[in-house]
């Protein structure tokens, strides 16, 4: 009688969490239902494969974020340091001296590697003096634009070789290639954060940075390592774009930071640090996509789906700073 | 016109009771803070308030001063009901307090900081300037700093003046009362000096004082009154003329003296020198002498003093938690670097901290993930998280510490407080510890978990772990301990051995008293 109370009680805490772990996609999968209500041509084939494209370098750029915002930082720089990374590698993939396949490779590794070294920097200024990383990351913010802008004089790099666009046209049963990335990105992001030592002190530093320093682990190395997890998922956000759209562009990217930090929040991770997870990062992402391409299909102006964005971001830590609320007081 | 108003009605005999406090309870949730404290404060006085930590000293002041309300009994301040319900209304009434911790504005100026109660106005809310200056210049000579430069900034100033500063802004506003909580904690010998001299004079001028130290010394050279408080209660209230210090000592402690018993410590402690500290000078305080002691094999060693003291500072230093100022660490013999916690864990260092929830625990993970939180990394492979050894690892110290809980996935801060340290000390145990760093290992633990943790750490040290413990529970330390050493004001005062132990002499030793008792002064 006693362990069925106990029994009961633990499937509806059970019941709660999943109701926690779920609430983003269900909000989702609500919003699409409105949608598809509201208009024919939202649940087509053509307009759900624009919407992955849509929301493919975002995604992108928010499973980075999402490891840095767990820790307890920021990473205001992912959008300048995308298009750094775009024209360096640019300009490897378009050097005429380079035969097509040598300079395909080259040109990803590079814009990894461009997108690495800045989340490095971010990161290591960042996490060793314990200074605050929206500052530090404010200044990368403009010395990757800067740097972007110089390098290229200004001008975007367009000559790729024709097999790399072809890449960010092919689409599988409706399912762009590119988006594919991003999943498989998502996957991996999931598998570290729960499955590894990197991805529990991820979580153990946001909760409780002290703790884990006197549990005699490197803070340092772990909060290291979040931020270049963040920059590396920017640079294969600018491969992404490059691949998509053709061009290398030294004002790429402006903004996108927003729009990720926004998937991030939406997607149930506080920005305290400690709580949320990759999962809820991408139905966020999908939520600001399908937010965008359904309020256009209504008819409403862009200002408008602006404004609706900004009120969801809002409701979503609304609803949020409540629910935790009521299980702390449970 | 004065600045400080006149603070008892012209023709009132000094013994007029200013204050007075009857049966006043307060609880905590289930715990007890005052179980019924009585205090008469006369005008124009200098009233001691003493008693060992947790006595409910604390408690008093925040009822008096507003922070917290009262569960029940009068207060009574000119003889009229006094319940403050918020500080201002406390500070209206001319209850003033200087906290222990300074609250001053380090970047604005003396002049600021002294009027920032009430800024002098102009019209359109502009700040007076001139009459600021004016007032605290008035208020810099009242506590006897009248060559103070009152547009310095409050940064520039060392401990003293701050405090003397603080008196000038209690002050500054109608006081009949002025509360001191620990005002010489960190003051040099000089410095307490000319706080003495400067509260007798506001005395003097009809001042009453409520004055809260450690430093019983100091009670006798500078109060009239004293007033002991035991276990939230008022033991005893006399004129300092009608007690001496060892008296006040003996109520502190209460008739009732645990024997230094416990004889259920069969075992003697071996003889091998684990951990030898020389010279250890902590960030905390400017000591030319540091701290040197040693630890043997399976030996339970307490250390001793009043919140203050320096306690938590030594554990942490010695731990790499917090940066040192100078001393050499020696672990069997051989001299060891430890810069950083990982360094002493790498050395067979473990802490377990006095914050259980702040620097212990990870409270929303799981009891098997903060049991696992020290060690996880050798317990994995290729960076992968090994959950079924982390399960496992968490049953076995589920066992072996008897933690009762639901499922070792359940949230940690879902378990009782015994339990909670019971799973912060599982934590590192599982890296076999030789030296165990305890800072309060039962605060807020209830009777019976207490006893497990006893019991566990008498195992852990037959089983030939040494362990240094610090506690501000004297019988806690009693029972524990082979031996204790006492810290009083960040210098070692004396050290007992088991057949010496009773609170009368380590308190003595804690209050700076080494006179006596000393079986050896380092």
């Amino acid at each position: 009688m006693n362990t069925e109370v106990l029994k009961s009680g633990a499937a509806i805490a059970q019941g709660r969490l999943l109701l926690r772990k779920m609430g983003v996609g269900i909000a989702l999968l609500v919003l699409m239902v409105l949608f598809s209500l509201s208009s024919e041509h939202f649940l087509t084939q053509g307009n759900l494969t624009n919407i992955l494209t849509q929301i493919t370098i975002n995604l992108t750029l928010a499973v980075g974020l999402t490891f840095v915002i767990l820790v307890g930082g920021i990473d205001l720089s992912v959008g300048s340091v995308l298009a750094l990374a775009a024209v360096v590698a640019g300009m490897v993939i378009s050097n005429p001296n380079l035969p097509p396949g040598l300079a395909i490779s080259l040109a990803i590794g590079v814009g990894m590697l461009v997108g690495l070294v800045c989340g490095l920097l971010n990161g290591a200024l960042s996490a060793l003096w314990g200074l605050p990383s929206f500052i530090i990351t404010l200044g990368m913010l403009n010395i990757a634009r800067g740097a972007a802008l110089e390098v290229t004089d200004a001008k975007a790099i367009y000559s790729f070789p024709e097999g790399f666009a072809y890449v960010g046209s092919i689409i599988f049963f409706g399912v762009p290639l590119l988006f594919v990335v991003a999943l498989v990105l998502v996957l991996v992001a999931w598998f570290v954060l729960s499955q590894t030592v990197f991805g529990r002190m991820i979580y153990a530093i946001g909760n409780n940075e002290e703790a884990v320093r006197l549990a005699g682990h490197s803070v340092f190395r772990y909060k290291l390592g979040a931020f270049a997890v963040c920059g590396l998922c920017a640079g294969i956000a600018s491969l992404i774009y490059m691949a998509r759209l053709g061009i290398a562009s030294p004002i790429a990217g402006v903004a996108f930071e927003l729009d990720a930090i926004a998937a991030v929040i939406i997607g149930g991770t506080s920005l305290a640090g400690g709580k949320g997870s990759v999962i809820g990062t991408f139905f966020g992402a999908c939520i600001i996509g399908v937010l965008a391409n359904g309020l256009i299909l209504l008819g409403l102006s862009d200002f408008v789906r602006q404004i609706i964005t900004g009120l969801v971001i809002v409701l979503a830590v609304v609803l949020d700073h409540f629910r935790s609320r009521i299980s702390q007081g449970a | 016109m004065s600045l400080i108003p006149p603070r008892t009605q012209p023709g009132s005999s000094g013994y007029a009771p200013v204050l007075s406090v009857t049966d006043l309870r307060k609880s905590y949730g289930g715990i007890r803070a005052l179980g019924g404290v009585s205090l008469t404060v006369e005008a124009g006085k200098i009233h001691a308030l003493v008693g060992e930590n947790g006595a409910g000293k604390s408690t008093l002041i925040k009822i008096l001063t507003g922070a917290i309300s009262r569960d029940s009994g009068t207060i009574l301040l000119h003889g009229k009901p006094y319940l403050p319900g918020s500080p201002a209304q406390a500070k209206a009434a001319g209850v003033q307090c200087v906290y222990q911790e300074l609250n001053m504005f380090p970047d604005l100026s003396i002049a600021e900081n002294v009027t920032i109660e009430r800024f002098p106005r102009r019209p359109l809310g502009m700040v007076d300037f001139a009459e600021m200056r004016a007032q605290a210049i008035r208020a810099l000579s009242a506590v006897g700093l009248d060559d103070m430069d009152p547009d310095l900034p409050v940064r520039k100033l060392g401990i003293a003046h701050k405090q003397l500063i603080e008196i000038a802004r209690a002050l500054s506003t109608k006081s009949d009362i002025l509360i001191l909580d620990e005002p010489t904690a960190t003051l040099t010998d000089r410095e307490v000096q000319k706080l003495a001299e400067i509260l007798m004079r506001l005395r003097s001028e009809g001042l009453s004082i409520v004055f809260v130290s450690h430093h019983l010394e100091e009670v006798f050279r500078i109060c009239d009154q004293v007033t002991v408080f035991r276990n939230g209660e008022t033991v005893a209230s006399e004129r300092i003329a009608d007690v001496t210090p060892e008296l006040v000592v003996r109520h502190m402690v209460g008739r009732a003296l645990h024997p230094a018993a416990a004889a259920s410590r069969p075992k003697a402690p071996r003889n091998t020198e684990v951990l030898a500290v020389a010279d250890l000078k902590t960030t905390a305080h400017a000591k030319p002498t540091g701290i040197s002691f040693s630890l043997k094999e399976g030996e339970v060693l307490g250390l001793a003093g009043l919140v203050g003291a320096g306690r938590t500072e030594v554990l942490r230093a010695i731990f790499g938690a917090d940066r040192r100022r100078g001393g050499t660490i020696r672990i069997d013999g051989a001299e060891v670097r430890i810069d950083s916690p990982s360094d002493a864990i790498r050395h067979g260092l473990a802490f377990v901290t006095e914050d259980r929830k702040g620097e212990g625990l990870i409270l929303p993970m799981s009891i098997k993930e903060n049991l696992g939180l020290v060690d996880f990394v050798s317990a994995s492979r290729l960076g992968l998280l090994n959950k079924s050894a982390e399960a496992s690892q968490a049953d076995t110290a589920r066992d072996k510490l008897s933690i009762k809980l639901g499922r070792t996935s359940d949230a940690v801060s879902s378990l009782s407080g015994g339990n909670q340290q019971k799973v912060v000390l599982g934590k590192w145990l599982t890296v076999r510890p030789r030296i165990l760093l305890l800072d309060e290992p039962t605060r807020g633990v209830d009777v019976g978990a207490k006893a497990e943790i006893y019991e566990i750490l008498g195992g852990l040290a037959a089983e030939g772990t040494s362990i240094l413990v610090v506690s501000s529970e004297l019988p806690e330390l009693m029972t524990l301990c082979d031996r204790i050493m006492v810290l009083s004001n960040h210098q070692l005062s004396g050290e007992l051995n088991r057949d010496a132990f009773s609170e009368e002499a380590l308190l003595k030793l804690a209050y700076g008293q080494h006179q006596e008792v000393g079986v050896k002064t380092t």
